[in-house]
């Protein structure tokens, strides 16, 4: 954990600063009492405190060469960045292929790709999720899901 | 008396076909959450937000309050038959429980868990009904320094009391204040953090962070290595569920301490029902006569946490209700929904819409008795339900959840504020942040700010006005004490240490 302690230090620090140097440029009291940089400008202190807490408590503690990396490698990395990449083209495409083809097309990765299901399951476990999905927003909650310039 | 003819006005509305037919859904969809694996109470609300949002109030937070007592029921399940925890509270059963089913009673552990966390709810629903209106009468008079110290004493009292590392939780709570920053300050108009964004200038809306934070980051975590199944042999009738008169009379006393514990643990902000349950285990095991039998597969040992965390969860909604503080993760969740049907929790909120709190109270009355006609006969239901892969409700948790955030504002970035906080949470969670204190200071925040600077407009800015009001500085001094608390505990260790060594 120890360098994993040293890089987020690291990050909330910069996110810190970033905090501190945008609140300075907001007003920081209004006709009365504080103003909108106010508060942001304190937390950014506080954060910033509380990264170099965590700094000083990581570099202070000796590293246990025994202890790996509180993150996977290899196949359980490649599923979760899977999963996120899927994730992503999800919603940019929602719009592009609408809710029906889109959820269908992204269950089916999710059960193929990432989970290696055998086809006749991924196709059933796919079109059950977007119909239930279908029925549950567009039908039971009347909400409008996108659809595709098909109309579907 | 006023409080009965209130109650009674609350059975009115809970009555009404709609909210009894939405308790029970919420009851059944929440007990399916904590029987399933890798989805918990907090998850759970959090994606049934989005799906209650075209109701109106009163049944959504019904709804939402059967799932979550309905969930707390279902871990239990699955701690006694698999030694499989379905959240962090039900943890303490399986060292009886699970014992139990090995010794071949997984029947009386199972029932015995259903009543206690019957009578133990239903004991901290009476609680609730009593405790709160004088709560919230005295709370009325609170001015803008008592609410800052309230919600900073909140914000403390969760990240101290809440994970391992209370420097991480403050970190995480910090964060959660910085991201409700962000969109126009509503009291001067100000654009702050947008990053040039239109879609920011509103603020990250809760529902995506919550889902994100919650649901996503879950799936992540749970994505990584392919789930085991587990399956249990165990044949479970009715009858077999029955807990006979020696278990009963072996669980009398653990079931009034668990209840007592867990009720009063649940009020606390920040404690919850996940040390409630390890409290009253402690507790039970201390006053027991023959404490060395315990783990082995005593009754004591089930009753005990398992009332302890159905009390923690009734508790737990009194500042809810009466403050507007949520104590947990799940109950922020809760606020937020609520603030989104415009129902401000507070103190006015028993004057000011008492058919709703009332019909609320007056819901778990009668949740708490359909979680047990519901269960009973369907724990046999409920265990064949474990054999549904992980791999078939993965996509299926990942879609509702996007497409449910979509739905409360019909708007495609919300999609993103949940992809995004996804990551955040997934990394959050590998690397030991708690996700519940950056909710509830998202939540909180917008109340924080107004009510921080409110006060320091009314002294000229002063800070000395949270000190000097009775109530406020009695709340800071213990929000303040709490953030020391950890350096009280090590300083205690090594005195301890210190005197051990000495003999």
């Amino acid at each position: 954990m120890k360098k994993a302690d040293l890089i987020t230090g690291f990050v909330l620090l910069v996110l810190s600063g970033y905090v501190i140097q945008e609140s300075w440029r907001m007003p920081s009291s209004a006709t009365f009492g504080p103003g909108s940089g106010f508060l942001p400008f304190w937390l950014g202190v506080l954060m910033a405190l509380l990264a170099l807490i965590l700094l000083f408590n990581a570099w202070r503690r000796p590293s246990d060469p025994k202890e790996g990396s509180p993150f996977p490698g290899g196949k359980p990395l490649l599923r979760v960045v899977a999963v996120m990449v899927g994730l992503g083209v999800y919603i940019s495409l929602m719009e592009v292929l609408g809710f029906l083809l889109n959820t269908f097309l992204f269950v089916a990765y999710l059960m193929r790709a990432v989970e290696r299901e055998r086809l006749p399951m991924t196709a059933l476990t796919a079109f059950l999720t977007t119909a239930g999905l279908y029925l549950i927003f567009q039908v039971l909650l009347g909400i409008t899901l996108p659809r595709n310039m098909f109309g579907l | 008396m006023d409080i009965f003819s209130n109650l009674i006005m609350g059975f009115h509305v809970a009555f009404s076909p709609m909210n009894l037919w939405m308790c029970f859904v919420g009851v059944l969809i929440g007990t399916l959450i904590g029987v399933l694996p890798g989805i918990g109470p907090t998850t759970g609300v959090a994606i049934l937000i989005p799906i209650t949002f075209g109701m109106d109030a009163t049944t959504a937070i019904i709804t939402m309050c059967g799932v979550y007592y309905g969930a707390m029921y279902g871990g239990s399940t699955t701690s006694i038959l698999l030694n499989v925890p379905g959240e962090s509270s039900s943890v303490m059963t399986t060292l009886d429980g699970y014992q139990m089913a090995k010794k071949g009673r997984p029947g009386p552990a199972l029932g015995m868990a259903a009543l206690s966390s019957f009578i133990a709810g239903t004991f901290a629903v009476l609680m609730l009904t009593f405790l709160s209106p004088p709560l919230a009468n005295y709370a009325v008079s609170f001015g803008p320094p008592e609410y800052f110290a309230l919600t900073f004493m909140g914000l403390t009292l969760v990240t101290s009391l809440g994970g391992d590392s209370p420097l991480k939780g403050l970190i995480s709570g910090v964060f959660g204040l910085l991201v409700a920053c962000i969109g126009i300050d509503a009291q001067s108009a100000v654009a702050r953090f947008t990053f040039g964004s239109m879609s920011l200038l509103d603020g990250v809306g809760f529902i995506g962070v919550a889902v994100g934070l919650f649901a996503a980051a879950e799936v992540l975590v749970n994505i990584e290595e392919p789930m085991l199944q587990i399956f249990t042999e165990a044949k479970l009738t009715i009858r077999s569920l029955l807990p006979n008169l020696q278990d009963w009379k072996d669980s009398f006393g653990a079931l009034w301490r668990g209840s007592i514990i867990g009720f009063f643990v649940g009020v606390l902000p920040g404690a919850g029902a996940t040390i409630a349950s390890f409290m009253a285990y402690a507790v039970e095991k201390k006053v027991s006569k023959h404490p060395e039998l315990f783990g082995t597969g005593v009754i004591e040992g089930v009753a005990a946490p398992e009332g302890a965390n159905n009390a923690a969860a009734g508790g737990a909604l009194v500042p809810l209700l009466t403050l507007g503080i949520p104590g947990s993760g799940t109950t922020a969740v809760m606020l937020g929904a609520l603030m989104i049907h415009g129902l401000r929790p507070g103190p006015m909120l028993f004057s000011s819409r008492p058919d709703f709190v009332w019909g609320l109270i007056a819901s778990m009355y009668i949740g708490n008795v359909m979680l047990i006609i519901l269960n009973m006969p369907m724990i046999g239901l409920w265990v064949r339900l474990l054999k549904v892969p992980y791999k078939v409700l993965m996509p299926l948790i990942i879609t509702i959840s996007a497409v449910g955030v979509f739905a409360t504002d019909n708007n495609i970035f919300d999609m993103w504020v949940m992809a995004v906080f996804g990551v955040i949470g997934y990394l959050m969670k590998k690397l030991d942040y708690p996700a519940a204190p950056a909710v509830l200071a998202l939540v909180l925040g917008p109340m924080v700010e107004m009510s921080l600077r409110q006060s320091l407009t009314i002294s000229h800015g002063n800070l000395s006005i949270f000190f000097t009001r009775p109530i406020s500085g009695t709340l800071t001094v213990i929000a303040i004490l709490s953030l020391f608390a950890p350096f009280l505990r090590i300083l205690w260790k090594k005195y301890r240490a210190g005197k051990t060594a000495a003999v």
